[in-house]
């Protein structure tokens, strides 16, 4: 059985443990980047982030235990990182999940093939990946495609993404209303500068991007049973951006960008399957069932017309949220990867 | 964890398995029914929590523990579980941590995806069937051998007697267990089973307790009665007693016994004595039991008594082959009683070889009996009625 993980970043790490962890050996991962946290290093670095989200959604293990929590436990000799995960308060920092990657990355003899992937062809059997040859199972976690900016910005010169490397200016306008634009009024504020705040509505504030019981069968199994449109709405209102309570600070409000000294577009990433090269190809090649930009796979996360008792094919990332909402987190990595594992173990 | 409604249950019955063999371990009747309290409560409140928690955090065990052990403890208060508090505290403690850490860490290492299964264990639903069908059963069994008396086994040979058992206990003879001079029971769940009894005044006697059964006993050579019940409730099964030469007892004697309860003989043989089978003033269930060769009476139900007499065979007794009577209820059906042989050389037409006899005031039942070569086959005297 030969499997296959295109793409190597979180997403692909996630699923390279967890089939590692499922007893799956025979593993080839297909990365232009060595390093797992890679692009993840670069963008929180950029937006000053300290610490993860929340303990589940800041490890890259298989299992939801033992998180970092009990690392951190370890390491500091004190029971307080225990106490702070029973009671949800535990984040860890980006610094401990940066060297949990390292570590699980030695341990788990993480070598990705150096090479980005053009095509994935079905054929018998499997699917050949460029001149690779053919897998049986293949999981495509090619992740964001790209920074997202507004059209309106485009060749103002004033303009830099959050998730671009940057310093900042006396005044600065933050683009946004999600995690990254609270994030940059703080530290643009904390640079001495003086913040405006561009947002088209108020920003959502709760705990993770969406409800917890969407993160398990609970929530799922009613928002797998919606119909496309509906599903589709209710996707949109769920991945509407939103930060913790905490993260919030007051900072002037207004409809456009002004004449500030710099704008920062805290806009995420381009969004819809047609910003992804590959998936693009593979879905008008194959006539891959969308929606609204999403591609319409199984709740499993498998594309249901390649999929079959001899092989697999499954989205992970951001492409999995028509399966799973928060498919772009690391959980989301995790319950996709969980259910690849699956389809690999019992084939 | 966001559980599904399933995986509450799954998870909390998986959280229960150790708790409940541990009480079934322990030999201790509280802790299996705190455990039993602990899995109805839990389950319930399970049902209860679905709809109002849809996410609960780790933390939440501390507070939903609490309110279950609330609950738990004023049920035992309410059904008067005799759990001694402190332990019953410390039993309930350690299986929550338990389940914590099932939660939180085992269950999770052992399936990948428990988490996001909302705690599902993905196994069939027969599966789980099966589980809370056994776990009743595993509990239930360990009640079963919880209960069950310590065993004295009577190795083969003769045992001098008498032996008076006064503790809960089962005697198990090995064939060829004799006690000699006979076997006294003055406690409560005893059982005597497979002995061989000879001699003794009686042979075994059963005195002012309940719960007692006489099972595969034999008994030879008894100078009065070979198995004396008073005021008792006992069980009778499959017995022989030989009272041949001895013409003045009895072969079962079961008196006295009305507020005790109920006594069975049933399948047993009695061979000679003044009356085979004998109950006065008790209640209770005379079947299957093979008579002949009696100097009174076959077999009787008097002084009040109440009960059947059901399917018995009763062969060449003297005088009266079944007698209900002295202000008895007697159901007496589908008996078979022959050749029992005339004992009126005084004059006394009631001991007329009948071989169903019904007298003074009493009542009977009467069907589907069988008399045969008896000079008398049915006699109703001194007020006596039958149905029909």
């Amino acid at each position: 059985m030969r499997v296959a993980i295109v793409g190597g970043g979180l997403c692909g790490f996630v699923a390279h443990l967890t089939l590692r962890r499922a007893g799956i050996e025979d593993v080839t991962v297909f990365s232009p980047e060595a390093d797992p946290a890679a692009a993840f290093r670069v963008r929180a670095a950029a937006i000053r982030q300290t610490h993860m989200r929340s303990e589940s959604d800041g490890h890259c293990l298989p299992t939801s235990f033992p998180g970092l929590a009990v690392r951190d436990a370890r390491a500091r000799r004190s029971v307080m990182p225990l106490v702070a995960s029973g009671l949800d308060r535990y984040h860890p920092t980006v610094e401990t999940f940066c060297a949990h990657v390292d570590d699980e990355r030695r341990r788990s003899g993480w070598s990705p093939v150096l090479e980005r992937i053009r095509s994935i062809r079905a054929v018998d059997g499997g699917f050949e990946l460029d001149a690779h040859g053919v897998f049986e199972h293949v999981l495509v976690a090619t992740g964001h495609p790209g920074l997202a900016f507004p059209e309106e910005l485009a060749g103002d010169p004033r303009v830099v993404h959050a998730y671009e490397p940057h310093g900042y200016a006396e005044t600065v306008c933050v683009v946004g209303a999600g995690l990254a634009a609270a994030t940059e009024w703080r530290n643009a504020l904390a640079a001495g500068a003086r913040v405006v705040s561009v947002r088209r509505r108020e920003p959502v504030q709760q705990p993770l991007n969406v409800p917890r019981p969407m993160l398990t069968k609970r929530g799922l199994a009613r928002f797998h049973r919606l119909d496309d449109e509906t599903r589709a709405a209710e996707l949109h209102d769920l991945l509407a951006p939103s930060y913790p309570r905490e993260a919030h600070v007051d900072v002037p409000v207004e409809r456009r960008v002004n004449g500030a000294d710099q704008v920062i577009a805290a806009t995420g990433f381009r969004r819809g399957f047609r910003h992804d090269a590959l998936l693009a190809r593979l879905v008008a090649e194959r006539e891959l069932p969308t929606v609204n930009g999403w591609v319409s796979v199984a709740p499993d996360a498998t594309v249901a017309s390649l999929t079959d008792g001899e092989r697999t094919l499954a989205l992970a990332g951001v492409a999995a949220q028509w399966a799973y909402p928060a498919a772009d987190t690391l959980m989301g990595a995790r319950y996709v990867a969980h259910g690849f594992a699956r389809r690999c173990r019992t084939r | 964890m966001s559980y599904t409604l399933k995986g509450r249950l799954e998870s909390r019955l998986a959280a229960l398995a150790l708790p409940v063999l541990a009480a079934a371990a322990v030999h201790q009747w509280w802790a299996l029914e705190l455990a039993g309290l602990m899995a109805a409560v839990g389950l319930a409140l399970d049902l209860v929590y679905h709809r109002p928690i849809p996410y609960q955090p780790a933390w939440a065990a501390v507070p939903l523990g609490l309110l279950e052990l609330g609950v738990v403890m004023a049920l035992v208060r309410a059904i008067g579980v005799q759990a001694p508090l402190r332990w019953a505290l410390v039993f309930y403690a350690v299986a929550w941590l338990w389940a914590q850490v099932l939660g939180q860490a085992l269950l999770p290492l052992w399936r990948m995806s428990w988490s996001e299964d909302g705690g599902e264990l993905g196994v069939r639903p027969t599966a789980l069937a099966a589980v809370a069908i056994v776990l009743p059963f595993v509990g239930g069994g360990a009640v079963y051998r919880h209960n069950l008396p310590p065993t004295l086994r009577l190795s083969a040979g003769v045992h001098q007697g008498p032996l008076v058992i006064d503790r809960r206990v089962r005697v198990v003879g090995a064939p060829g267990a004799v006690v000699r001079g006979g076997i006294v029971v003055r406690h409560r769940d005893v059982t005597v089973s497979h002995v061989r009894v000879v001699g003794g005044e009686y042979g075994i006697s059963v005195l002012g307790v309940r719960h007692v059964t006489l099972d595969h006993v034999t008994v030879v050579r008894a100078r009065l009665d070979g198995i004396h019940i008073r005021h008792a409730s006992v069980r009778v099964h499959d017995c022989l007693v030989d009272m041949r030469g001895v013409p003045q007892g009895q072969g079962i004697d079961v008196s006295y016994g009305m507020i005790q309860g109920e006594n069975v003989v049933d399948q047993c043989t009695v061979i000679g004595g003044r009356d085979g089978i004998v109950m006065h003033g008790s209640m209770g269930m005379l079947m299957h039991n093979n008579v002949a060769e009696t100097s009174m009476t076959g077999i009787s139900m008097v002084e009040m008594s109440m009960g059947a007499v059901a399917q018995n065979t009763v062969s060449n007794a003297r005088g009266i082959g079944i007698l209900c009577g002295d202000h008895s209820m007697c159901e007496i059906e589908r008996n078979t009683v022959a050749g029992t042989r005339r004992d009126d050389a005084g004059g006394n037409k009631m001991r007329a070889g009948v071989g169903l006899e019904v007298e003074f005031e009493s009542e009977a039942h009467l069907a589907r009996n069988d008399l045969r070569a008896n000079p008398r086959p049915l006699g109703v005297f001194l007020g006596a009625t039958i149905d029909p």
